[in-house]
């Protein structure tokens, strides 16, 4: 039989049983439904959590500090050490001061933070408001990056961040004496510094300044921090297991998105599991659908091979006419799934910004998805039929004929 | 000697061998079917005609003996050769049409050569030339339920002829259909072996279709019981000389399609004891008698083809006895009327119903045939009894022993003679008077 001649056949139910046909298409769909909305969800709540990291540098960096107990200390040349490691790309360090700001008058406590612009990358620093300082900026000796909680210190409501961009801020340093007593000398940096971003750090009063401006007001001989790039994916447990070994505390972002993702990965599959179900429901009705269609078709089976149709003929009519109906059922349950999805964003979108919040995709669906629930109904139409294909292609014709 | 194109040797089909409903549908049938020959299993149902056409066709496995269609034991074949088979070799035509309703007419004509990957304008064509030369060509757009039996018939003939197969096959082809839709299909079947030159095998209890054969197989309770050749047609079966001749038996075979061979023997000999005519003239007298029973024809047409040399479509009975079959046959037809008055009087309850009078003329007729003098009671009586047997009072029996009763207990004092020469004569009044349409 030729394809098209195939086609024509088996898609006679629409004409000849349209009610019937479109009831089984739309129990697939409710099925299929199910699984895309409940595994849109996984994907859209993976994607809401995954969307707030930075990806590509940072996940390609460990960030190092001293434990402390073993007397290691990060010094300038700990971090020329790190860079001749194996597999490391750079270091960059982070020197860290308490101090006191000054705005207006107002004066609080906070932390000085000395880097240099590839830390930023390497910790997937970023800004909310205002600019992040680049790779140029390194020689910039009158801006600074606050924390959000700096700007609480001064009275600002967070409506109001944008318009701190530009003010002008002071800062006392206070430095720990040399001689290792427990007195503290305050370094006064007579100028006022521009506040160009304001960064997503939520919790802690730091303040970003470039590096060399720091040192030239304080001798910095240990870092707080150190941020080593790796060169690729493979060398950073590798690298990681090192400087552990050398008695570091290493922490690594790509193993906490990891673990997000195995846990994102579980509560897709339990989601899955769910919709499974309900798609296991509907293939068992239309299971049922394809053998009474068997029953009612016996006599014209029969009809069909004492006029010369081959048992193989008499298969493939009813395994793609299952295989119409699981693909037309995945179809619909994609457009109802989708559609649900996108009318509870639109709902939660609205329901945000009319109470100030942010917008989010609380669902979310990628074309690979659909492509393949399309192509799994398609599978699942192909398995319920093929049962009652395999019995209706062994019916004795003359049996069959005579069936009423 | 040409070659049969279908063998059949000592065939058996068992259904459900071994169970406590076992049935022998065949048993040891033998068939020699000759190419182009129209040949008819013929037999009461459940006698096997249709379990024998099926396993030719190739769907139905025989259990014991040899089966071979062109030489080849279909059963034998690899299942694509089978499908092959079935698609090119045999044609078949069903009595419940088996056209698929959701489908066009013409997909049902090309659904064969849909089977056979065959392109949609070539099947389509062919299709819808088969349909016109059928005469349903107008109504191939339609889908099958719409058609009227008679058409659906035709559609699957031309079904059955889309891949241009050398045997056809028909099982009860006109069972289902009306008496001129059969006239129509049986023509068309005719046609494709004649013209056609197909072989055709047709399952029949119709005994109105067995002169269209060559050769008709008669089948009862699973065996052949006798295979009758048709005198009428030139015969294909190569026929050795003295090995078969055709008798009266055939003849007799087609008057009465359900009586064994025995029966026929008797017939022919009570035939020849009891009657001056051969059955060739009595059929021709019968269709002689039904016209004018009809008013189709008059006394002086029916008197000429009566008196007709045989060779031009007469009896050839003599112009005397032939007038007086005329004569005694206009008379019976004519009287019967009045029985039929008196009956329509009776069941319409007509107040004016006078009974007396026509059961007077009804008794004047029948004396007068028999030229019987009555006396005043004795007439009485006679249109008492005539008049009870109209209604329906008494029975035939019951009025000849009336008639030989004395005339004062209601009789006539005849003869038994007397009394069953009037009585048989009545009868045969009233049976051409009575409406048997019972209601």
């Amino acid at each position: 039989m030729r394809v098209q001649d195939l086609a024509q056949l088996s898609t006679r139910m629409f004409k000849t049983n349209p009610l019937r046909t479109w009831l089984t298409i739309l129990g697939m769909g409710v099925g299929t439904a199910a699984v895309v909305v409940l595994v849109g969800l996984g994907f859209g709540l993976q994607k809401i959590i995954l969307e707030q990291i930075v990806f590509g540098e940072t996940l390609l960096s460990l960030g190092v500090s001293s434990t402390g107990a073993q007397g290691l200390r990060l010094t300038p040349e700990t971090v020329a050490n790190f860079e001749l490691k194996d597999g490391v790309l750079d270091a960059a360090p982070l020197a860290r001061f308490p101090a006191l700001v000054t705005y207006k008058g107002l004066t609080g406590n906070v932390f000085v933070q000395g880097v240099e612009p590839p830390y930023l990358r390497y910790a997937g620093v970023t800004a909310s408001e205002g600019e992040v300082f680049e790779e140029e900026d390194i020689e910039d000796t009158n801006s600074i990056m606050l924390s959000p909680a700096t700007l609480k210190l001064f009275g600002i409501a967070d409506e109001d961040i944008e318009g701190f961009i530009g003010e002008q801020v002071s800062f006392r340093l206070l430095v720990p004496a040399d001689d290792g007593s427990e007195e503290v000398n305050e370094i006064i940096i007579d100028k006022q510094y521009t506040v160009r971003g304001i960064t997503k750090e939520e919790g802690t009063l730091n303040v970003l300044m470039m590096l060399p401006e720091l040192r030239n007001y304080v001798g910095i001989e240990e870092y707080e921090r150190i941020q080593v790039r790796v060169d690729t994916n493979e060398n950073l447990p590798l690298v990681e297991a090192v400087l552990i070994e050398e008695g570091y505390r290493v922490t690594a972002l790509s193993k906490t998105v990891e673990q997000a993702s195995k846990i994102f990965q579980g509560i897709q599959a339990v989601l899955a599991t769910f919709g499974g179900i309900a798609l296991i429901v509907s293939a068992i009705g239309m299971f049922n659908t394809m053998t009474v269609t068997l029953l009612e078709r016996t006599k014209e089976i029969g009809i069909m091979r004492t006029l010369g149709a081959s048992p193989n003929d008499v298969k493939y009519l009813f395994v793609s006419e299952s295989v119409v109906v699981g693909f037309m059922g995945g179809v619909t349950g994609i457009l109802m799934g989708v559609a649900f999805g996108m009318s509870i964003n639109l709902f939660l979108n609205i329901l945000a910004s009319q109470f100030g919040g942010q917008a989010v995709s609380l669902f979310s669906f990628p074309l690979d998805f659909l492509t393949f629930i399309a192509l799994f109904s398609a599978g699942v139409g192909y398995l319920t039929g093929i049962f009652p294909a395999r019995r209706a292609s062994t019916l004795n014709p003359l049996d069959a004929i005579r069936y009423e | 000697m040409a070659k049969p194109l279908i063998v059949c040797r000592d065939l058996s089909i068992i259904y459900n061998k071994g169970k406590s409903n076992e049935f022998k549908a065949l048993q040891g049938v033998s068939t020699d079917i000759f190419e182009g020959e129209y040949i008819i299993l013929f037999g009461p149902s459940g006698c096997g005609k249709s379990t024998l056409m099926y396993s030719i066709q190739g769907s139905l496995p025989p259990g014991e003996g040899t089966l071979l269609v062109k030489g080849d034991d279909v059963y034998s074949y690899p299942p694509a050769e089978r499908v092959y088979f079935q698609r090119y070799v045999m044609g078949i035509i069903f009595q419940q049409f088996n056209l698929i309703p959701s489908l066009t007419v013409l997909d049902n004509v090309a659904l064969p050569m849909i089977f056979c990957n065959t392109d949609k304008t070539t099947r389509n064509r062919r299709a819808q030339s088969l349909l016109d030369r059928f005469g349903v060509g107008h109504v191939s757009h339609k889908i099958t339920p719409m058609l009227s039996g008679g058409q659906q018939q035709r559609v699957s003939v031309a079904r059955s002829m889309i891949n241009d197969p050398k045997i056809l096959l028909a099982d009860e082809p006109t069972g289902n259909l009306d008496s001129v839709s059969t006239q129509q299909v049986m023509d068309k079947i005719d046609e494709i072996n004649t013209f056609d030159r197909r072989t055709i095998i047709m399952v029949s209890h119709n005994a109105a279709h067995l002169s269209y054969a060559h050769r008709v197989y008669y089948l009862k309770d699973g065996h052949v019981v006798r295979e009758v050749v048709n005198p009428q047609r030139k015969q294909i079966k190569p026929v050795r000389e003295g090995e078969t001749i055709v008798t009266e038996l055939e003849q007799l075979a087609r008057l009465f399609p359900y009586d064994s061979v025995e029966t026929l023997r008797v017939k022919s000999l009570v035939n020849y004891l009891t009657q001056d005519y051969s059955f060739d003239q009595l059929v021709r007298m019968e269709h002689a008698i039904s016209l004018l029973i009809q008013g189709k024809i008059d006394r002086s047409a029916f008197i000429k083809s009566m008196t007709l040399p045989y060779e031009r479509g007469g009896v050839e009975v003599d112009e005397k006895e032939a007038r007086r079959m005329a004569s005694i046959a206009e008379r019976m037809i004519n009287r019967a009327d009045d029985v039929r008055r008196f009956r329509a009087r009776k069941d319409n309850n007509d107040i004016f119903f006078s009974q007396d009078k026509l059961a007077e003329r009804m008794k004047e007729h029948l004396t007068h045939e028999y030229r019987i003098k009555l006396s005043k009671e004795q007439n009485n009586n006679m249109t008492e009894i005539i008049a009870d047997r109209v209604t329906g009072v008494i029975e035939a029996t019951d009025m000849n022993e009336r008639m030989m009763r004395g005339i004062r207990s209601g009789g006539l004092s005849l003869s038994e003679r007397e009394a069953d020469d009037i009585s048989r004569h009545f009868e045969k009044t009233i049976a051409q008077g009575i409406d048997v349409s019972y209601k």
